[in-house]
């Protein structure tokens, strides 16, 4: 999948760093100085941060910053955050550190020739034209302080440098400044965010310090780090992107510049193509129908490639190119897609979201060069559609897992626009198990198990049609770890893209799977879904949490028992209903020795108050413990 | 008989189909672009076609001979997840400018079937980027056009270099490969020593032959070849190590190089002996030994008390630990030299093991380096420089050894680093004198567990564990759990324990390696026991059964390697609740595998209101060997099923 320059994410990082060498005082590198509270949940503590961004025009940005930090272990090294990318828009004027130890005497000083200078491309990524130049420094003892200054001029003033007085779990702040300089009498957005939960005093307009925050602590189920930590959003209203200008006062500007500036003329197909696609879908009156159609062509025709250039990375190839080669990335294959659809008279729109597991929303009010990945929506009267352009096997319109239920902008011709992509309710993402198991009277089985899913779950569990044979085996055995000594004799795999539905159909044994005990047998009946893993627990949780994605599974299992036992005890059933969502299991006897167990839970997606983790918790217990119910056979 | 004639004629008809096709570069063929899947492993997502790689040296009277190496791969993709293949990224030296080396003479075609009629597009400009990753690395990639399920790609460069040392050979690749035909021909100036990796499955055939070239002058050139029919894909395995070490290649090793007429001239390496002496009297090596005067005075101050040999090593040891912390950089040879190591602070693997010899000689401790492979570098195929690439220190006494290496916080004598376990170290005494010192472990680590258990009559458990940890387990232990918080350390204990809550955690010694780590913890467990009717059902080993058998493939193509061997042992006290007694218990059992390599036991007895258990299982051998994997296999699974045995207890009557 796309990601969009990284390097702006760990950009606007590195970012929070700081200037003026003046005004604290020595105490700053000793180690010994530190307020207890602000070491107890840390690994690294700013000590002194004061960074300066002057606006020198609207196509050049000054940033000077100072940064003192002390590092108290291993985990808080890359907390120095002594690094700088770079590239032929960005021009570092001075990278200069000095290494205190725990006394604070200097105990080295490291040159700009000194820090370590690579190619910032990453793994999935086939080109980058960035660099980045960091500290490698090895620690000789903990704790120790590193001071780092550095001055940078940006051309680029599209990303304009945010405050964070704190970026991270485990990281505490002693004192950050942070001050803009406007020499350019250029307009400033601005947005100020969680600052009413921290302490923080503005000094004057866009003038701030943050003295004493303490470090957060990491819990499970936590939301997003973005919406906890404080930060100061700033964006020009008149800026300058390697050359090409714009204007943002608010989304529909914004979004406008980026259709006129971006995307404008980039949307050329070669008429035999046009051709193609019209063939394809003549005689289609149905626009979804063509769409479909077309969404295919596109699939089988092209594939997914990361290639970083261009206007910082934010223009798309060219769809004539894209025609041509049969690659882009994420923002080429949108665009194309969208050049094919307006040929078969489709309307759609280029939209710029947050792609990932977890949940991250476009800002609506604050509009900004945002987002790490683009997609297509295609209106329509009901429901927006969206498709998921660099996949080739993404079924049409599916986009659980990556990038549903969260803010996107559609760039427009006539302006940006803020929208929700498609919500999964928990009936919408599906997982019904049924088996038929013959028990034997040593404890093994034999077993037709039928696994069907749709939505999130459906994407958890599609792709396994494309592993070896070998592996697909493997899969399962993970997958019902429960069982020991498990054999898979037969799988059967299908994808129905159309409905998008999953079926797996596995046929299976075990040499030993309900233990011995004398002349007992003590079987657990829920064999294939099995929740087993408890929350964490926190004697004293800080924050709040969140369930991102409702589901539901249903489980009916037939047992057949083996002829020389008899049943001897079994529980009817239980069941819990909570504000997570509900289970009940029931178990019967059914004609000559069977038994049938059903079981049903369903999560339901929210937000909820650290208080309530507790009962979130026990509700989870409840499940672990009811999933290990057993039921007891005796020799007849 | 039917079945053998059909055999033969299916066996014919694939030998016609061999011969039929054409490898020649642009010759793809309808039948290659048509096929569905591959016909040995129906599950590839793609599949070398041909790999052709010749390596050849031509002569320049400008800069003597350059060495060129053309590769030729063609390449079927069968589906999309296939479509990796289709970028290609070739590694580059940076070296200095005459020895700089160039790709080029790139061509390269993505070939489709478009209504039965083969299509080809050429790689455009577009698709080629050159990118300098670092210092001494291009990467020279490109990515091909038009790529489709079911298409071919085609590619041919040419990579030129001055240098005189040759790449691997790389035979085997994850995906299956049809046909390869490997050509090296090799100037008699140069010798080089050719060996295949004796670990890989696949062995290809090696032929040797020479030739007389007259270009520009007479001289004669050894040719190797390998021609070899389907490779299989090379699959990864759980705790099979570093999977490279399995792989499919071919090494060479430049050995001597002769003068003009044609006279030894000078000699690279041959034997481990001259391997050791080479890098024994390198100025990065040897020499760093004899530096002593800078930390002469300091290092007195620490040894004052120290009479015994092994006192004084584990004392430099524990000063070289707290002096100078490794940058990471395994070596053997000295990064920063060690006087500069010990001043800054910092150093390589060499630095710091070297720095420690020094130390060690100059109080006439009759210490040596002893180089290593490490795990990732695998074990060589022949003596070579790059054979051995991280040194520790060895300090002899009498009979007795000790190793150290001073890199990581936690490891002691003889206890060392996992990254160091592996193959045989080679003891270097002075630039004339080496041997061969065995440094895998040969004393069994222990890890003991007592688990007291008292079931109150809420049906929850409640208790104590103490754990006693010696060796490699104390050093594993300690390594993950010595530097992080208490809190985050009873997270990691709670995790997949059930509904418990732990507290009243004591780590003792996680710091003072020269004593055994010991934990101890209280712990309520609220999921123990199940009340099914009227009685009462337990596995007694609570959370710590094993509940999983980690071995879950159905055969395997490589070892499984434990490193060390080691025992794990759990004594278990159980008082039962009031008003309980015994129904019924598992049975004592005994396992072995393969002639006590491996060894299980669980023995089990009740006394009034209280019942024992002594569980332990020794792995005596580490390492164990595809052939005995099944039952290795079924060995594990008993385990797993024993453990998950269990007590019954019945209500006492009245």
């Amino acid at each position: 999948m796309c990601i969009l320059r990284k390097r702006f994410a760990l950009s606007i990082l590195l970012f929070f760093s700081s200037f003026f060498g003046f005004s604290q005082d020595k105490s700053a590198y000793n180690a010994l100085s530190i307020p207890l509270e602000l070491k107890s949940n840390a690994n690294a503590i700013i000590r002194y941060e004061n960074k300066v961004v002057e606006i020198v025009s609207k196509d050049e940005i000054k940033v000077v910053s100072k940064r003192v930090t002390t590092v108290l272990n291993k985990y808080g090294n890359r907390h120095i955050n002594a690094v700088q990318f770079y590239d032929k828009h960005t021009k570092i004027e001075k990278m200069i550190a000095y290494i205190y130890d725990e006394f604070g005497n200097e105990i080295k000083k490291v040159k700009e020739r000194d820090f370590k200078d690579v190619s910032a491309v990453s793994q999935i990524s086939i080109y980058e034209d960035d660099r980045v130049k960091y500290l490698d420094y090895t620690p000789l003892n903990y704790p120790y302080t590193v001071e780092y200054n550095y001055e940078v001029i940006y051309k680029n003033t599209a990303f304009f440098p945010n405050w964070l007085p704190i970026n991270d779990y485990y990281l505490s702040t002693q004192h950050s400044e942070f001050k803009i300089v406007n020499n350019a009498s250029i307009e400033l957005k601005t947005k100020k965010e969680n600052f009413e939960f921290y302490p923080i005093t503005e000094v004057s307009d866009n003038h701030f310090i943050a003295s004493n925050i303490e470090g957060i602590k990491q819990e499970s189920y936590t939301p997003g780090l973005n919406s906890i930590v404080p930060r100061f959003r700033v964006a020009l209203k008149a800026f300058n992107m390697l050359g090409v200008e714009g204007i943002n006062n608010n989304w529909s500007d914004f979004g406008k510049w980026m259709y006129d500036r971006l995307l404008t003329g980039t949307d050329n197909i070669p008429q035999t193509t046009i051709n193609e696609v019209k063939q394809l879908t003549s005689g289609v009156d149905d626009k979804i129908e063509r769409a479909k159609l077309v969404y295919k062509y596109m699939q089988d025709k092209t594939r997914y490639i990361s290639i970083q250039v261009g206007i910082g990375g934010w223009k798309p190839m060219i769809a004539e190119e894209v025609d041509a080669l049969g690659y882009s990335d994420c923002k080429g294959l949108s665009n194309y897609t969208k050049a094919l659809l307006e040929a078969v008279n489709v309307p759609s729109y280029y939209t710029v979201i947050y792609g990932g597991r977890s949940i991250r929303h476009i800002d609506s009010e604050f509009s900004a060069i945002q987002g790490n990945h683009v997609i297509l929506c295609i209106p329509d009267e009901e429901e927006n559609i969206f498709l998921e352009c660099t996949s080739q096997t993404n079924p049409f319109g599916f986009i659980a897992g990556f990038t549903d239920d969260r803010t996107a902008l559609l760039v427009k011709p006539e302006g940006g626009e803020i929208v929700h992509t498609k919500i999964y309710s928990a009936e919408d993402n599906l997982q019904e198990t049924t088996a038929d198991i013959i028990l034997n009277d040593t404890g093994g089985f034999e077993a037709d198990v039928v696994v069907e899913t749709t939505g999130f779950q459906y994407h958890l569990h599609e792709g396994l049609e494309n592993e070896t044979q070998r592996d697909q085996q493997l899969h399962y055995k993970e997958y019902w770890d429960n069982i020991n000594n498990l054999s898979i004799e037969k799988i059967a795999l299908e994808n129905d893209k159309e409905n998008i539905v999953y079926s797996e159909k596995v046929k299976l044994s075990s040499s030993s799977y309900a233990s011995k005990s004398g002349n007992r047998l003590i079987l657990q009946p829920n064999m294939f879904n099995k929740v087993s893993k408890i929350p964490t627990r926190y004697t004293d949780r800080k924050l709040d949490f969140k369930i991102d994605r409702s589901f539901k599974d249903t489980d009916e299992f037939i047992i057949q028992l083996p002829q020389s036992f008899q049943l001897e005890v079994m529980s009817e059933g239980k069941s819990i209903e909570s504000k997570f969502g509900s289970y009940q299991f029931k178990l019967e006897a059914i004609g000559e020795n069977q038994i049938k167990y059903t079981r049903t839970y369903t999560l339901l997606k929210g937000a909820y108050d650290k208080e309530e983790y507790k009962a979130f918790r026990d509700f989870r217990k409840q499940i672990v413990k009811y999933d290990k119910t057993k039921i007891v056979l005796v020799k007849t | 008989m039917k079945t053998k004639i059909l055999v033969a004629i299916i066996a014919l008809l694939f030998t016609i189909q061999a011969q039929s096709q054409n490898y020649d570069f642009g010759k793809v063929s309808k039948e290659e672009l048509q096929e569905k899947f591959h016909s040995n492993d129906s599950s590839a997502v793609a599949a070398v076609l041909y790999k052709k790689e010749e390596i050849k040296f031509h002569f320049t009277n400008t800069e003597g001979f350059r060495q060129e190496r053309i590769v030729h791969e063609r390449i079927k993709i069968y589906n999309k997840d296939g479509f990796d293949w289709a970028t290609q990224k070739v590694y580059l030296y940076k070296g200095t400018s005459n020895s700089n080396e160039k790709i080029s003479n790139l061509k390269a075609y993505t070939y489709n079937l478009v209504d039965g009629k083969i299509e080809k597009e050429k790689l455009s400009k577009d698709g080629k980027f050159t990118e300098d990753r670092s210092e001494h690395i291009r990467v020279s990639s490109f990515t091909m056009p038009n790529v489709k399920e079911g298409c071919v790609i085609e590619f041919k460069y040419t990579v030129s270099t001055a240098r005189k040392s040759i790449e691997d050979v790389v035979l085997q690749y994850d995906i299956p490969i049809n046909k390869v035909d490997i050509k090296i021909a090799t100037p008699e100036y140069y010798i080089y020593n050719a060996l295949l990796n004796p670990r890989a499955s696949f062995t290809p055939k090696l032929v040797t032959s020479q030739k007389t070239t007259q270009v520009p002058f007479e001289y004669m050139m050894n040719i190797i070849s390998i021609n070899e029919h389907h490779v299989p894909g090379l699959k990864s395995e759980a705790f099979a190590g570093n999977i490279d070490n399995y792989r499919c290649k071919l090494s060479l090793e430049l050995t001597a190089a002769l003068n003009a007429q044609k006279i030894l001239d000078k000699t690279f390496t041959t034997t481990w002996e001259k391997v050791s002496r080479t890098i024994y009297e390198s100025q990065y090596f040897g020499q760093q030994i004899e530096k002593t005067n800078f930390y002469k005075d300091e290092l007195q101050a620490q040894v004052a008390n120290a009479t015994d040999d092994f006192e004084k090593a584990q004392t430099v040891e524990a000063f070289v630990k707290s002096k100078v912390k490794w940058n990471g950089n395994y070596g053997k040879y000295s990064q920063n030299g060690i006087r500069t190591a010990y001043k800054e602070g910092e150093g390589n693997a060499a630095d710091i093991n070297l720095l420690v010899v020094s130390m060690l000689r100059s109080l006439g401790v009759n210490a040596h380096p002893v180089l290593i492979s490490t795990r990732n570098n695998g074990i060589p195929l022949f003596p070579t420089l790059n054979g051995f690439n991280y040194v520790i220190c060895s300090v002899q006494k009498g009979e007795e050894f000790l190793l150290i290496d001073a890199t990581s916080q936690y490891s002691a004598g003889n206890i060392l680093p996992f990254r160091v376990l592996n193959w045989q170290g080679r003891l270097i005494e002075n630039s004339s004198v080496s041997r061969w010192v065995n440094i895998m472990p040969n004393k069994k680590s222990v890890e003991s567990t007592m688990l007291n258990v008292k079931i109150n009559d809420d049906f929850t458990a409640s208790g104590k564990v103490s754990k006693n940890l010696t060796s490699y387990v104390a050093y594993s232990y300690r390594t993950n759990n010595s530097d992080i918080s208490e809190e985050e350390h009873l997270k990691k204990l709670e995790t997949d324990k059930g509904d418990i809550e732990i507290s009243n955690l004591n780590f003792e010694n996680s710091k003072d390696i020269s004593k055994p780590a010991k934990l101890n913890y209280e712990y309520e467990l609220s999921d123990a026991i199940d009340e099914i009717g009227d009685k009462l059902y337990f596995a007694p080993m609570l959370f710590f059964k094993t509940d999983e058998n980690p071995f879950k493939l159905e055969k395997r193509d490589y070892p499984i390697d434990f490193v060390i061997p080691y025992s794990d042992k759990y004594y278990v006290n159980i008082m039962l609740p009031k008003g309980y007694k015994v129904e019924s218990l598992p049975k004592k059992s005994i396992l072995e595998f393969k002639d006590a390599d491996a060894k299980f036991s669980y023995m089990i007895s009740s006394n009034g209101q209280y019942l024992q258990l002594k569980v332990q299982l020794d792995i005596n051998n580490p390492f164990i060997l595809p052939v005995d994997y099944e039952s290795f296999k079924d060995f594990y699974s008993r385990i797993v099923e024993k453990q998950s045995e269990q007590i019954v207890l019945a209500k006492l009557e009245g």
